[in-house]
């Protein structure tokens, strides 16, 4: 009896550092699942800072970077100059969304630190940015043909591109 | 028997407290998703009370005061407007944010249900048949 | 570039302490009592000056200490530069540390017993330079930067509350203490336990029991009004990791109460064990990163091999005494319908609960490992579950508080309607209406029992048990009432709004603006009913730029008044969340109750 109860704990012993050490040495996945592989949403009546509707396919016609970004977030201004550099560089279409901000700070925001965007989505109510999947700012969305393929939380510098965005190009 | 007690649970009396409420609205104020109806407005809380905020360490949509959960809560509130069920909303919120999201049972969660309940009964009828072998 | 280099003052103190227990270990093992004595006094006066030294580069705004930086700020009110000093990982850990050094020479020095608290000072050591390791090698405080910080970068917000600065600590002291109990138990498992040894361990489980309670409900009241869900209890993992240790603490408590006759000898040491390696369990889940919580520390892999490797040797350990103790397995079975055979199924009722927990707690790392999927268990998961079995729970300590009396039949027919009342639970879902009225009719019966002891003047020795019992339903009572009654509605007003919401009439008065020395924020005022003013307030920390919205709450004997701001609109109106919330003071005072039941039953033994 002694001996059998001895033999079920090492048992439960072994199973248990068998299975805390390999959710230590485990990358931990992230909690909620990204976008990638989903297409685009569609919305009607998408405008941009200066009140114009957007054309759709603007943003699904070959390789465009969707930005998610506010006046108020301050790792989105951490990030402002790496995208600046990158709308110079690389072939690919940079568009941002403007993510529940006011008209004129945001604009004040792109006078200042200079507009990486081909354009940005006013997305006031962030209703554009709740389709996507967005779930704060800064997050980055690399979109192929209205395909996303690549979803990052968070901010990008050129670490990150150069280990997640490079194999695109 | 559970509908009976249902019945004379607290549950009607607080549909008309809330009932009168909607009634005595003042001028300027107003409930935020007012144009749901009492039963709608149930599901919108069980359903955001069972939807975990996607931007927290932890707490459900209802219960917390971030950004993100407030648009959640409006869109769940726009989806049962529309007519989706609460199945609808969950596969939906569950393609958009991921498995993790759920806090309702689900059937990945049997295991843990399943388990102290048979640990239990396994262990009071082994100890009674013991203890009652032992006595005699 | 800022180079991180060791602070010699702080290290050598640690090393030192380091090397004492673990010659202090060694020379109890040797039987050197009186050296071993006076080396633990030495190491706890040594560990007290290393905290004391970090106390006072907190207040000394000495941003040097990678530490302080990191966790303090020139504009922190002088007694949150004190907390500070436990407010994250390391220092959290080094105040663990130097607790349970006290305590051991605590209790060196009231027990005079030396075959007793020789074995046990080795345990203790043991544990007290594992620890010690663990802090200077992976959780070290005592780090300097080169170039320091003009400012450090404040304590987490959630922190500056007078409640939450005594929390952690507080449960802290109760593992710490459980520690003490399960030292003292080993030294019994390893060797004899005799009458002496029972009333010591005694009193220390009273001790933590008394402790940990205490620390939970003070998490749980600071959760309530300070984190603004209008709820005390989250089901949160890190909640979980410390109910477990205190689930099974209550149940070794009980345990012992049958210790005189060796009933279950082997039980009640596992039991310690158990609570023992639980709370160990909780430091490692907390600080290793294997959990995401709103009170979990930064992650580092580093420190959760480590803790595992303590850990598992703890476990190894005592499980290996637990075996090899000629004693433990020869204790005498209860008799059927004995109150023993009772307390027997009270234990596995608390061990299903116990189980439950920890299986919620446990399936998502699981799941995350194994499958690779992410999931997450809500509270539901955990109240389904939880409820009936408390409820039988109560059901059985209340028969078995009349199982001497002739009256057996009728309070046998009580039982089974319990019995039965759970059954029905898991079948109809929306059956919490009959659990709660279950719960009342069984605070009314151990009420009448209490009263009627109280008549009969047996209340001296008996009065703990009675009151703690039926504190016990009255908490589980008023639980239910919360959770069945209470409700929230959101709502849009601008100031000067009055409107009737869930039966009350709300005034919203003014909205001002509040400065303080750390934070910016607005004050809303609003009345309630015309005599309950609530003054809701939105901050914003200076130095980090959290918002954080503090939650007005207004509370009567049955009901509480909730008021969340939430954020303003364009037109200057507010979305606000109005909630009235029942039996909130009830459950505070129950467990206040079960709280002075415990201290009078581990106090009544030294009387």
């Amino acid at each position: 009896m002694k001996r059998l109860l001895f033999l079920i704990f090492l048992g439960f012993f072994a199973g248990f550092i068998y299975f805390f050490s390999l959710s230590l040495s485990k990358p931990k996945l992230s909690d909620i699942t990204l976008q990638e592989g989903k297409m685009l949403p569609s919305i009607q009546e998408l405008v941009d800072l200066n009140g114009d509707i957007i054309d759709e396919r603007s943003l699904s016609n070959g390789k465009v970077l969707l930005n998610v970004w506010a006046s108020w977030c301050i790792t989105c201004l951490v990030e402002h100059p790496f995208l600046s550099k990158l709308s110079k560089g690389e072939d690919l279409i940079i568009i941002g969304i403007n993510y529940k901000d006011d008209l004129s700070k945001a604009k004040n925001y792109l006078d200042e630190n200079g507009d990486p965007y081909k354009f940005s989505i006013f997305d006031y109510k962030g209703y554009y940015a709740l389709k996507l999947g967005v779930t704060g700012a800064p997050e980055t969305f690399l979109v192929i043909d209205g395909k996303i393929v690549k979803h990052r939380i968070g901010e990008i510098n050129q670490k990150v591109w150069n280990d997640e965005f490079k194999v695109f190009f | 028997m559970g509908k009976l007690i249902k019945k004379f649970g607290m549950m009607n009396l607080k549909y008309f407290f809330k009932l009168i409420a909607l009634f005595c609205l003042l001028a300027n104020s107003e409930l935020l998703y007012k144009n749901l109806s009492e039963e709608q407005l149930v599901r919108l809380n069980y359903l955001s009370d069972n939807i975990r905020c996607p931007k927290c360490s932890y707490g459900n949509v209802s219960s917390s005061n971030a950004p993100i959960s407030k648009d959640i809560k409006n869109e769940i509130a726009t989806l049962i407007k529309d007519g989706y069920s609460d199945d609808e909303i969950f596969e939906l919120m569950k393609n958009r944010y991921g498995n993790y999201i759920l806090l309702n049972s689900g059937e990945d969660k049997m295991p843990i249900y399943l388990i102290p309940l048979i640990a239990l009964i396994i262990s009071i009828l082994a100890v009674t048949t013991y203890t009652i072998k032992k006595s005699k | 570039m800022t180079d991180i280099s060791v602070d010699f003052v702080g290290n050598a103190l640690l090393w030192g302490a380091t090397i004492g227990s673990f010659l202090g270990a060694f020379l109890s093992f040797l039987h050197k009592h009186e050296l071993a004595r006076r080396l633990i006094f030495l190491i706890s006066v040594v560990l007290l000056t290393a905290s004391a030294y970090l106390v006072i580069q907190f207040l000394n705004d000495n941003f040097s200490f990678l530490y302080v930086a990191q966790n303090s700020n020139v504009l922190l009110p002088v007694y949150y530069k004190i907390s500070a000093f436990w407010g994250a990982h390391e220092g959290s850990f080094l105040l663990m540390i130097v607790l349970l050094s006290l305590s051991i020479t605590f209790s060196n020095y009231f027990i005079r017993n030396k075959n007793q608290i020789m074995q046990s000072n080795f345990y203790a050591l043991s544990i007290l330079f594992l620890y010690l390791l663990f802090i200077v090698t992976a959780s070290n405080p005592f780090y300097i930067l080169s170039n320091p910080p003009i400012n450090g970068a404040d304590l987490n917000p959630l922190l500056q509350d007078p409640l939450l600065a005594i929390h952690p600590p507080l449960i802290f002291s109760g593992y710490v203490f459980y520690a003490v109990t399960f030292c003292f138990v080993m030294s019994g498992a390893s060797g004899v336990f005799s009458k002496e040894l029972f009333s010591i361990i005694k009193v220390w489980s009273s001790i933590s029991w008394f402790t940990l309670t205490l620390g939970i409900l003070l998490g749980s009241i600071w959760a309530y009004y300070e984190l603004g869900w209008g709820g005390y209890w989250f089901w949160d993992p890190v909640e979980n990791v410390s109910l477990m240790p205190w689930i099974a603490g209550t149940a070794f408590s009980h345990s012992l109460i049958y210790s005189r006759t060796k009933i279950m000898l082997s039980w009640m040491v596992f039991l310690s064990i158990i609570t023992f390696l639980l709370s160990v369990f909780g430091s490692f889940i907390v600080r290793s990163g294997i959990l995401n919580s709103v009170h979990s520390f930064a992650a580092d892999p580093d420190r959760g091999i480590f803790l595992l490797g303590i850990l598992s040797i703890f476990t190894l350990a005592s499980f290996i005494v637990f075996f090899r103790s000629k004693d433990i397995f020869k204790g005498n079975w209860p008799k059927f319908g004995s109150i023993n055979y009772l307390l027997l199924l009270n234990n596995i009722l608390l061990m299903t609960i116990l189980l439950i927990i920890l299986l919620g707690t446990l399936y998502p790392i699981f799941t995350e490992v194994i499958f690779e999927s992410k999931l997450s268990i809500g509270p539901n998961y955990f109240s389904e579950l939880i409820t009936p079995l408390t409820i039988a729970l109560i059901g059985l300590f209340t028969f078995e508080q009349f199982l001497r009396l002739k009256g057996k039949v009728f309070f046998l027919s009580a039982l089974s309607l319990v019995v039965l009342s759970t059954g029905v639970y898991f079948f109809f879902e929306q059956m919490i209406f009959l659990s709660l009225i279950t719960a009342g009719v069984l605070c009314i019966v151990l009420f009448f029992n209490l009263f009627i002891s109280i008549l009969n003047h047996q209340t001296s020795l008996r009065m703990h048990k009675l009151f703690g019992h039926l504190s016990v339903a009255a908490l589980t009572f008023s639980v239910l009432f919360n959770h069945n009654f209470s409700e929230s509605v959101d709502i849009k007003v601008s100031e000067g709004d009055q409107m009737n919401l869930l039966n009350s009439k709300i005034f919203f008065e003014k909205v001002e603006i509040v400065t303080d020395s750390n934070f910016n924020g607005v004050r809303a005022k609003f009345v309630i009913d015309e005599e309950y003013p609530l003054l809701p307030e939105k901050r914003v920390y200076k130095v980090g730029g959290q918002i954080t919205s503090e939650t007005a709450v207004n509370s009567t004997l049955l009901k509480d008044y909730l008021i969340v701001l939430g954020d303003r609109f364009q037109d200057g109106s507010w979305s606000v969340t109005f909630s009235k919330k029942y039996g909130i003071l009830m459950i505070w005072m129950s467990s206040f109750a079960l709280l002075l039941s415990i201290f009078y039953g581990g106090l009544r033994r030294q009387l």
